[in-house]
């Protein structure tokens, strides 16, 4: 078993993915590994989809420019916009399901599975394709596969590491 | 199967592949209003990129067109990389393009 920093630190976004299945067994440890984040006042503002078929696949591809090879799965993380609403900051609840899709980039990459966040989608036709009833809100989707690359790191900026005070680089 | 036939299931084919550039295409655009400026070019480069690959599915695409489709897939994340190494990235593809439109 890897070091939790191990993890964090190799992870990469995977873009290009094997034509393999991803077993079930993994999606559902994925799953699982979203709910136990995080969540401000514990409300779970959250749903998430696993969508495996492939032509499903295909189709949320074809709305989503930042998708650029076919993933074997994809979790579509929604909020649920009546409990954020409820519980009063909706604005907070995009801080949770990001803690809980950093638990599945991070579970998927123990789990010898690549991954990407994406952003770049259209929400209203994943809402279509899915069936979502208006309240809830796709917000990202997480691709996954076993990798068919293996990107270097992307450069991290420097410069935004301080200790006690703004300014003050050495701890 | 018939020839007709044949040719028919590949027109529909063809329209399939077509459509679903459109529905990209358009996702891109409604996407783009609230995205990087940079991610403009790049849908434009990306959709080129696609645009080849059904061509080339269709064998409607000459060596050109295939190796440019090559070039762009392994340069197109320079994206991420700034400014500078993307507008580079480009020019060196309108440079290709040009001297093939000069043949052509
Ligand atoms: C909120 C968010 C949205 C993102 N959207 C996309 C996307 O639409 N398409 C994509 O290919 N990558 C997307 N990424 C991945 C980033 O490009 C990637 O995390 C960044 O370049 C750093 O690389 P790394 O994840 O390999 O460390 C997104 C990341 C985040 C956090």
């Amino acid at each position: 078993m890897s070091s939790i920093f191990d993890v964090i630190k190799k992870r990469r976004s995977i873009r290009r993915f094997q034509r393999r299945a991803i077993e079930d067994e993994k999606i559902r440890q994925l799953l699982e590994a979203a709910i136990w984040a995080p969540s401000a006042g514990n409300h779970q503002p959250w749903v998430f989809i696993a969508v495996r078929d492939p032509k499903s696949i295909e189709k949320i591809k074809v709305v989503s420019p930042g998708i650029f090879d076919i993933p074997a799965a994809i979790i579509v993380v929604c909020r649920d916009m009546r409990i954020a609403e409820k519980a009063g900051n909706p604005e907070l609840s995009i801080f949770d399901i990001a803690m809980a899709s950093q638990n599945m980039l991070l579970m998927a990459y123990e789990l010898g599975l690549g991954s990407c966040p994406v952003k770049s989608f259209n929400q209203k036709a994943i809402q279509v394709l899915l069936d979502l009833p208006e309240h809830i809100v796709p917000e990202l989707l997480i691709t996954l596969g076993y990798p068919a690359e293996e990107p270097s790191p992307r450069e991290r900026r420097d410069g935004v590491i301080f200790f006690e005070k703004y300014g003050h680089k050495q701890g | 199967m018939a020839e007709n036939e044949n040719r028919d299931l590949k027109n529909r084919d063809l329209k399939d592949d077509l459509f679903e550039l459109i529905c990209f295409m358009l996702s891109s655009a409604r996407g783009l209003m609230d995205e990087p400026k940079a991610y403009g070019p790049f849908r434009i480069i990306d959709s080129v990129s696609r645009l080849i690959s059904i061509l080339e599915k269709h064998q409607l695409a000459d060596d050109f067109l295939v190796r440019e489709k090559k070039k762009i897939e392994e340069g197109k994340y320079s994206v991420m990389d700034g400014e500078d190494k993307f507008r580079e990235f480009l020019d060196g593809l309108m440079v290709d393009f040009a001297e093939e439109l000069k043949k052509r």
